[in-house]
């Protein structure tokens, strides 16, 4: 997910219309943005990654007098586990009637998917709770080439007419090239506002990129979102080509294969245990990355780990060799239990070995005995 | 019988003389499949581990009349190596590549089903018919042959339930990993279907995760058309919401992708669920 700002910034690259909007770096910047406002009221907006800044009190209408009072107030504020250390002025809009827009690569049918509703400013799920007969769905082809006049319909559905109508249907094939260009999954624009002098301005942004695109979306992947959407070791782990969730159990995990991973969190659950994070160090993993992933975990206030591999384009000597060079390199001052078995299964235990560990060959003793050391530390 | 591929089935690597290509098709090969060419662009004339390399697909189907192909290519080439495939007139393909951009994948899927095109993965494990074939990166040595048939979203935690049940003399007729990415070829319902109309396969499991809505409408399919006994395992059972656990897919949003409901919605079903990868033998020992 981006922040409102950098997605409203894509809305005005990609000709979608929104209000006139500044990131506030100093009160330098207020003064500035009421000149070009030509007005001393401004809404000033606390970003953050999850939703319910307003609930929150993250976003209120200022007078260039309080404007600087109120977001030094927000910033550092905890939201959700995350400081607000950002902050966007925006031109307030004068609301006539909220609309809501969607559109997204829809997993079930792999093609572009629009949901949209004249019931905008709530929750979709709230809209669709209560007045389910008032979202519109349309499906585009994956391989589209959006035009306005297939909008129109749409358009008119949701009670737009003359002017506003070619706005909208002009809005939408903005959108949805906008998706298409820019490998976004999602584009969420709840409320898109019709001000009494019948304009359509998009007034909130929710934009998702697909992480796998970002190798052709430098500018996106490049974004403050994308690396604030991790904590600081999920970033590390990230940039390492590891995948890391950060939990609240106990015992640290270090795994082969997201599955595997899961199962593994899973397993300890059910033996009374709880998981420390997920970790999946990838396919065809060498000792690097078992050595990076162990660091990892030695940041971390846990009682244990639970090494868990069934190797199969990943070689087991190298997870012994890479959790042997970490034992030597990182203070690892909680018991450790390895189960291997896989590619060079062998070698990999023979290596653990020669260095006073034992690997187990199976997953649920190996689980048992993590869970058994970390209790008995009790 | 079993699904998908036997040991008549030709097989052309799109990706034959790259590092990972070269490694698994050596492991095909060895296991017995019949790889009958490559493709490597400009690389076309050459010969590795035997298997003559063509330049396209084109080529190379044209060549071999090979109507199986199995992609290991960087993500960034896949899209094309993929509609390569495809318009070379291929009925199966399947993409082992991790990390494939999802609107490339959904142009693929569209285009796989506009051609009648069998798509596995991608982001997945690929396949395998035990003593006979396999297509794609899981371990032969595990398998044995037999009677389960396994349908699964991951790739080592269904090495480890095929092991589990290889051990207890539970062998398998095919073993399909449909990958971990959101949008994708092939789901659970397809090879349920092959699988109920299979003769040799008397049993399946299907191993599910969080996230996306392929267990709940496998679960659908079960009520209705499955008769052979269905056993599963849902992965994600401690997974927080909104995060994104290894796989691109496997992520929950709100209470429906939680492995706990989908486990509700598969018992429902009367599909037995296991709580732990290691209890799937037994489920299955308890209905023989």
């Amino acid at each position: 997910m981006l922040y409102e700002i950098e997605g409203k910034q894509l809305f005005k690259d990609s000709k979608i219309p929104v209000p006139r909007f500044k990131a506030y770096t100093d009160s330098d910047t207020i003064k500035a943005f009421a000149e070009e406002l030509n007005s001393n009221v401004m809404m000033a907006k606390g970003q953050a990654l999850s939703g319910g800044r307003g609930k929150a009190g993250l976003i209120k209408k200022v007078t260039t007098d309080e404007a600087e009072d109120y977001i030094q107030s927000i910033l550092g504020q905890n939201h959700k586990g995350k400081p607000i250390d950002l902050v966007m002025l925006e031109e307030p809009l004068e609301i006539e009637k909220e609309y809501y827009l969607a559109v997204m690569l829809d997993n079930t049918s792999g093609q572009y998917l629009i949901l949209a509703s004249s019931r905008g400013g709530v929750d979709i799920e709230d809209i669709a709770e209560n007045y389910p007969d008032e979202i519109f769905r349309e499906t585009l082809p994956i391989f589209t080439e959006p035009f306005p006049y297939q909008f129109m319909e749409l358009g008119k559905k949701l009670g737009f007419v003359a002017r506003t109508l070619t706005q909208f249907t002009s809005l939408m094939t903005n959108m949805v090239n906008m998706a298409i260009k820019n490998d976004l999954t999602l584009i969420e624009i709840n409320p898109l506002i019709l001000t009494p002098d019948k304009k359509i301005i998009a007034a909130d942004s929710k934009v998702v990129i697909d992480g796998n695109a970002y190798y052709r979306q430098p500018k996106i992947a490049s974004l403050k979102s994308q690396r604030d959407r991790h904590t600081d070791l999920e970033y590390e782990a990230d940039e390492a080509g590891i995948s890391y969730v950060q939990l609240d159990g106990e015992i640290g995990i270090i795994a082969g294969g997201a599955g595997l991973s899961m199962a593994t969190c899973d397993l300890l659950e059910f033996f009374g245990s709880s998981p420390a994070n997920f970790l999946d160090v990838g396919g065809g993993a060498g000792d690097i990355k078992i050595e990076k992933s162990l660091e990892i975990l030695s940041n971390q206030d846990i009682k244990g780990i639970f090494i868990n591999f069934f190797a199969g384009i990943t070689r087991c000597d190298d997870v012994a060799r890479g959790v042997i060079n970490a034992t030597k390199k990182f203070n690892i001052a909680v018991p450790v239990v390895i189960r291997l078995v896989g590619t060079n299964d062998k070698r990999g235990i023979q290596i653990l070995d020669e260095n006073g560990i034992k690997a187990y060959g199976e997953m649920v003793p190996a689980a048992k005995k993590i869970v058994e050391l970390v209790k008995g530390g009790n | 019988m079993a699904i998908l591929i036997d040991e008549t089935t030709k097989v052309i690597v799109q990706g034959i003389t790259g590092k990972q290509g070269n490694f698994h098709s050596k492991s095909m090969i060895d296991y017995g499949t019949k790889i009958v060419a490559g493709v490597t662009p400009g690389k076309g004339g050459q010969e590795t581990l035997g298997i003559p390399v063509f330049d396209s697909m084109k080529e190379a189907v044209n060549d071999t009349q090979a109507l199986a192909s199995v992609i290991f290519i960087p993500s960034k080439f896949t899209y094309s190596a993929a509609m390569e495939a495809i318009e070379a007139g291929v009925q199966l393909l399947t993409i082992i590549t991790e990390g494939v951009p999802v609107k490339d994948t959904a142009r693929i899927r569209q285009k796989a089903i506009d051609n009648n095109v069998i798509l596995v993965g991608p982001n997945c494990p690929g396949l395998i018919t035990p003593e006979a074939s396999k297509i794609g990166i899981i371990p032969g040595e595990i398998c044995s042959k037999g009677n389960v048939g396994i349908v699964s979203r991951s790739g080592t935690l269904t090495y480890e339930i095929i092991q589990n049940l290889s051990i207890n003399g539970l062998g398998q007729s095919s073993c399909v990993g449909l990958g971990g990415d959101p949008i994708k070829g092939i789901g659970f319902n397809e090879c349920l279907m092959m699988f109920e109309q299979d003769p040799q396969t008397k049993y399946i499991v299907m191993v599910g995760e969080i996230g996306g809505t392929g267990e709940q409408e496998a679960a659908n399919l079960v009520k209705k058309e499955i008769t052979k006994p269905v056993f599963g395992f849902i992965a994600g059972q401690t997974a927080p919401p909104g995060k994104q656990m290894g796989h691109a897919g496997a992520i929950v949003h709100g209470k429906s992708g939680t492995a706990k409901e989908k486990m509700r919605i598969l018992a429902e079903a009367g599909i037995a669920t296991a709580e732990t990868p290691g209890q799937i033998p037994s489920l299955i020992a308890n209905n023989l």
